[in-house]
């Protein structure tokens, strides 16, 4: 098997552990359906996945340096067969908990990884970059993937396609004789990983927020959204690959956390309710991830060894800070919907108070719509179910899109403070770049 | 480094500039303050508009917006639990309700809105009728007029 193969198979099974921090993003509403849970619930099958690889990474690693090659391949088939696991859970427990195995499984797969890159590229450096990219890429194409597949073949087959893919990088790590490393390990780089906890943290807003605020709050078909969100993942490999001319990794870190706060804030901004305004913050934050995250982990890996060891701390440190920003941004999130279900339906009663349909009609109409909000159980209601059995005159018409236009109008204003706190999380991430620039000059 | 502060500013800017930061329901109009005047065709539109004055003599004096008021007239249940927000009695609810359609019809015949018959109609049911009677007549009203 050529040097190319073995590193793109590599490459894919890290892909694949670290997409699922966000594959299931469009799944969501699905399995909330499937298995009756509420969204604070529901929320679970991500943070527990998050979670558990942030718990496990560092001691996965220092499993992965002694043994690299049946490391990753016991991660593989601990990762695949929890898919399996998630794939035909029961029950909403049985998910959660197959979810935490595949964490697990995917630590330790994505930490003997490092080595075994090392081994088939004979560089620590070349490893370091396919390494980080295949990890930013996986993350960031994960919501895309996820929402298509939910869509076409619903939310079961994202994780019964991963069974058999996971498998198939065993073939990697087969006949591959990696030197195991038993020198103790260094101390980790505390400014690289915490850079990247709090980059991290922020990243969430841009792959949970984002592909929420298009399917939920817009109602737009996931399988579109995934194809919208895919901007970021595309924006993130162009970047990636004219990163090196754009200097050190210090500044190649804070360039690309500029542009991910830049996104961030430009999101929270947002002008209007249709997809294509948020394909500039998407480039924005895409390039800033390409740039940052790469950056990072070099740095984070820079001089350090064992290289699993520390590729194992900047993996507890992402994760750790996608669970800070599950856990920080949600709540702001679903405050925010509330306070803004109320602004949205006293404009809206203002607009069928001032509308110009008839005046016995404007209290049904103002009831309907309030039933549907009533009835909509934390979901973004459509309002257009009032006008279905209405005449189809001008003035409905008008009312009709009026009501819609409140509606976008206070979820996109819902999802404004997130947006910008997840910005406030990114620029954080500027102090210890700052401060380990003072320290190392890579 | 310079480019990427560059690139972040001018897109929020032009975000900020093209509504960014204003892109929120629409506030709604104080009850208190004036209204745009606002032309009625027939006897129906011209209750509603009695109807609308109602709606914020008795907001503004209760605090609250016209809107919010409209929404808790779906029954009692529903004004029970305005005035419980508003730590008010269901009394004082129920006075400046009916002091607030008194005072619109005033206003209604003075400006030649509703005629003499009308006015009457609707002074009885503000003063006599009890409040869940007068509610399904407010959510009803301009069936009066046919």
């Amino acid at each position: 098997m050529s040097t190319r193969t073995r590193s793109t198979l590599v490459g894919l099974g890290i892909g694949l552990a670290l997409a699922d921090s966000s594959v299931v993003t469009l799944a969501l509403p699905d399995i909330l359906r499937q298995f009756d849970v509420e969204i604070p619930t529901v929320a679970w099958v991500l943070t527990s996945y998050n979670l558990w690889l942030a718990l496990a990474a560092v001691p996965a690693a220092y499993v992965a340096r002694r043994r690299p090659a049946p490391a990753f391949g016991a991660g593989t088939l601990v990762f695949a067969a929890a898919s399996l696991g998630c794939a035909l859970a029961p029950s909403f427990g049985v998910l959660v908990g197959a979810r935490c195995v595949q964490a697990v499984g995917g630590a330790l797969l994505v930490c003997a990884a490092l080595d075994l890159l090392s081994e088939i590229e004979g560089s620590d450096t070349r490893a370091v970059r396919t390494w980080a990219a295949a990890g930013i890429l996986g993350a960031a194409l994960g919501p895309a993937i996820g929402g298509i597949l939910t869509e076409t073949l619903g939310w079961e087959s994202i994780f019964f396609l991963q069974a058999p893919l996971a498998l198939v990088t065993l073939a990697a790590a087969a006949r591959l004789r990696v030197r195991p490393l038993v020198e103790p390990a260094g101390r980790p780089s505390v400014p690289a990983n915490l850079a990247l906890l709090l980059l991290s943290g922020a990243l969430t807003a841009a792959l949970f927020l984002l592909v929420l605020l298009l399917v939920d709050g817009w109602r737009m078909d996931p399988a579109l959204a995934g194809i919208v969100v895919t901007v970021m993942p595309v924006a993130a490999i162009a970047t990636a690959a004219v990163a090196e001319r754009l200097g050190g990794t210090a500044t190649r870190a804070a360039t690309g956390v500029v542009l991910v706060a830049g996104g961030l804030t430009a999101l929270g901004v947002l002008p209007g309710s249709a997809w294509w305004w948020t394909v500039l913050p998407q480039i924005l934050v895409g390039a800033g991830l390409g740039l940052a995250l790469s950056a990072l982990t070099e740095r984070a890996l820079h001089g350090r060894s064992p290289q699993a060891v520390h590729g194992g701390w900047t993996i507890a440190a992402r994760h750790a800070g996608v669970v800070v920003g599950l856990l920080l941004l949600t709540p702001v999130f679903t405050a925010a919907l509330d306070r803004n279900e109320e602004r949205a339906l006293r404009a809206g009663a203002a607009a069928v108070l001032d509308s110009r349909i008839p005046p016995l009609e404007k209290l049904a109409v103002a009831q309907d719509v309030l039933a549907i909000v009533r009835a909509s159980d934390r979901e973004v209601p459509d309002v257009r179910d009032a006008f279905a059995d209405r005449p189809a005159t001008a003035e409905y018409r008008g009312l009709e899109e009026e009501l819609v236009s409140q509606l976008d109008r206070a979820v996109t204003a819902a999802f404004s403070r997130p947006f910008l706190l997840a910005a406030l999380l990114a620029l954080g991430a500027l102090v210890p770049i700052a401060v380990s620039r003072r320290a190392v000059s890579v | 480094m310079v480019l990427a502060v560059a690139a972040a500013a001018t897109l929020v800017a032009a975000y900020a500039a093209l509504g960014g930061t204003s892109y929120e329901p629409s506030p709604v109009a104080n009850p208190c303050a004036p209204r745009p005047p606002r032309a009625a065709e027939g006897t129906g539109e011209r209750i509603e508009l009695v109807l609308l004055a109602a709606a914020d003599r008795t907001a503004c004096r209760l605090g609250v917006s016209r809107e919010e008021l409209v929404l808790a007239l779906r029954s009692v249940d529903e004004l029970d639990a305005l005035a419980r927000k508003e730590e008010r009695s269901r009394d004082e609810l129920e006075e400046a309700l009916r002091a607030g359609l008194l005072g619109a019809v005033e206003e209604g015949e003075r400006q030649d809105l509703i005629g003499g018959t009308t006015a009457r109609g609707l002074r009885f049911a503000a003063d006599r009728l009890p409040l869940g009677l007068l509610l399904s007549l407010l959510r009803g009203a301009s069936s009066l007029v046919g």
